[in-house]
């Protein structure tokens, strides 16, 4: 109980307080080109034992269960690289990055380029190498294009859950084909999970924003989640790293989870929502994803279909933070 | 020393300013520092590379004094202070470089309000954040709150230009600002963006950032923070792998009157095996790192 008024008022802290998103339930705050949402969607687990050779086969797998356009496309891969905790499993495995860049070829792309702006170590060098990511680049011949400062442009919110009236976004992001969200499957000690949705945390530039992207933060974290997603004005496609993830003290200090799994999809929010599921996790109870499933994709599961392994061959019970308690109620 | 001014002089855009890389454009931070490195240097081609980069900032001026982080994006922003340390270090356009220090002192972070405040002072414990949220530096924009990058940059500036500026707020700012870092210094020492325990858990410091801190705090070199988080950097020095912490611990090592013989000689290794990745800003560092460069941040 101490850790959760403590985490109470974390939230406050952190996200600066007030929820926009339940002060206006029912009254639609997003504009017609932010709408995503299809009639069903699906979402495929795939299982993946190791962080080895094999993924790439797993990866090919996985995107030919969608009709992706790749040929001659430029794809920007997006991974999850917070910062390096020598002795943690806090960002995507370069390995499953390696397989990513490798079957995208396969596949035709012309061009791909993998990009993150971490949200709170400013070394990117150290940040590259340390974590074994600059040697994946390496030998794959591959780009990397630090968001926090590329080059950018404003784009008008298409949703206003934020005061916030425009985003700065980066030009590396909004020229790409495809952009592909690849996060690690974690809990989130102030958003409950960060999967792919809030992994578009790393596309807003630090340097307009800050390190820890604070003023998100103070627009509030969940409402930030959805005015990012929607306003990206890109194809994307998620590929989750559920092979280890990370459970309790969340997104840096919790303790690794394995899982076994990778999880693809074209709709971000089932995608999430199946990933929380495979956590043991009601996504119902997540504010982001609740209110981004009203119009960038689905959360019921009547409305995704399941592709590959079904949840329940694959599930772990991902400890949450006291706080969070209410997420495991469902199960 | 001379591949670094090579690789600075020729990575400088057409415009004058420099990008975060070769060929991205220009950046106000980087092109500050940049600057401020060739600038120092008693070379012609680099003084005349400087010159440019100098007309690139003076002509990116704000009316309100403040600078934005580069041209596309018109909102004052924490590179002031790095302007202004800039233009006062090289003795180039002085007006300017106050109007820049005024404008650092008149801007004041978001704070966490009154809940927070009155709740760190009954029962500090409960933040779910461990700091003094009434103590104030500087944020890195003008919606948040004080972050310990910021905060070093505008103390580096207004130690510099603060007695060009009249009345008491330009101490007093410094005092709180300080007062601010050695709190939300890491318990172990050392310092990260700006929170060192969360949910109970303490957060580690990052190499980079507790080097230019422990530079901002110069000053109080004798006291046992300081001693503990240089002895944190120390302790970390051979783990470091970027250009980046390489040349501010050079920095910070100089300043605190240590050897830097070991970080000179890895920073210059690490260009060899890297080249530091292209990041134009760190190449700047080792600049000012291998050419006595702490001297400009003594204030």
């Amino acid at each position: 109980m101490k850790l959760g008024r403590r985490a109470l008022l974390g939230g406050a802290l952190a996200a600066g307080a007030v929820s926009s998103i339940q002060a206006c339930r029912g009254v639609p705050r997003w504009e017609r080109r932010a709408v995503r949402q299809t009639p069903r969607s699906r979402v495929a687990i795939l299982p993946a034992p190791a962080y080895d050779d094999s993924l790439v086969e797993v990866m090919l797998r996985g995107l030919r269960l969608f009709t992706l356009p790749l040929l001659g496309k430029r794809i920007v891969l997006k991974p999850n690289f917070v910062e390096h905790d020598p002795n943690g499993v806090v960002n995507t495995h370069p390995t499953l990055v390696a397989a990513a860049i490798e079957a995208f070829r396969r596949l035709g792309a012309s061009q791909i380029i993998v990009a993150e702006g971490p949200g709170h170590y400013r070394d990117t060098e150290h940040l590259l190498t340390a974590t074994g990511l600059h040697a994946v680049l390496r030998e794959h011949r591959t780009r990397y294009v630090d968001l926090n400062n590329d080059d950018v442009r404003a784009l008008p919110l298409a949703s206003h859950y934020t005061p916030l009236d425009r985003l700065y976004l980066p030009e590396t992001l909004l020229s790409a084909d495809l952009l592909v969200s690849m996060p690690k499957l974690k809990t989130h000690h102030w958003a409950g999970v960060t999967l792919s949705l809030k992994n578009m945390f790393g596309c807003i530039p630090g340097a307009i924003y800050g390190w820890p992207k604070n003023v998100l933060h103070w627009a509030g974290i969940h409402e930030s989640i959805v005015d990012i997603n929607s306003t990206l004005p890109v194809p994307r496609f998620a590929i989750v790293d559920g092979l280890v993830g990370m459970e309790g003290n969340g997104p840096i200090q919790g303790e690794a989870k394995r899982c076994g799994a990778l999880l693809f999809g074209d709709d971000l929010v089932a995608v999430d929502a199946t990933a929380a599921r495979l956590m043991t996790i009601d996504p119902h109870g997540i504010r982001y994803l609740t209110e981004a499933g009203r119009f960038l994709g689905h959360v019921h599961e009547e409305r995704i279909e399941q592709l590959g392994a079904p949840i329940e061959q694959l599930r772990k019970d991902f400890r949450v933070l006291p706080k969070f308690q209410a997420l495991k109620r469902f199960a | 020393m001379m591949r670094f001014r090579d690789a600075l002089v020729d990575s400088q855009n057409p415009d004058g300013g420099w990008g975060a890389q070769m060929g991205r454009a220009s950046s106000t931070e980087v092109t500050a520092l940049a600057t401020l490195a060739l600038g120092r240097l008693d070379l012609p081609d680099a003084r005349s590379s400087a010159a440019h980069g100098v007309r690139w900032l003076i002509a990116r001026q704000r009316d309100d004094g403040a600078w934005p982080v580069n041209a596309r994006v018109d909102e004052a922003s924490w590179s002031t202070a790095l302007v202004v340390l800039t233009l006062d270090a090289l003795g180039r356009d002085p007006a300017a470089a106050v109007r820049g220090a005024r404008w650092l002192v008149r801007r004041t972070p978001r704070t966490l309000g009154l809940t927070v405040s009155l709740l760190h002072r009954a029962a500090p414990d409960r933040l779910a954040v461990r700091l003094n949220p009434d103590l104030k530096g500087w944020a890195w924009t003008s919606d948040a709150t004080s972050f310990v990058e910021p905060t070093s940059y505008a103390l580096f500036a207004l130690k510099r230009l603060g007695r060009q500026l009249p009345g008491s707020a330009v101490a007093e700012r410094i005092d709180e600002a300080e007062r601010m870092l050695y709190d939300r210094m890491c318990r172990a020492g050392g310092w990260n963006y700006g929170n060192s325990t969360v949910l109970e858990a303490d957060l580690w410091p990052y190499p980079d950032v507790t080097a230019l801190t422990l530079l901002a705090l110069v000053a109080h070199r004798e006291r046992d923070a300081n001693q503990r988080s240089l002895d944190a950097l120390r302790k970390a020095m051979h783990s470091l792998r970027s250009g980046l912490a390489l040349a501010w611990t050079t920095l910070c090592f100089a300043a605190y009157g240590e050897d830097v013989s070991t970080p000179q000689t890895r920073l210059i290794e690490r260009y060899a095996a890297t080249g530091f990745l292209g990041e134009t800003k760190a190449v700047a560092l080792a600049v000012l790192a291998l050419s006595h460069g702490a001297e400009v941040f003594l204030g």
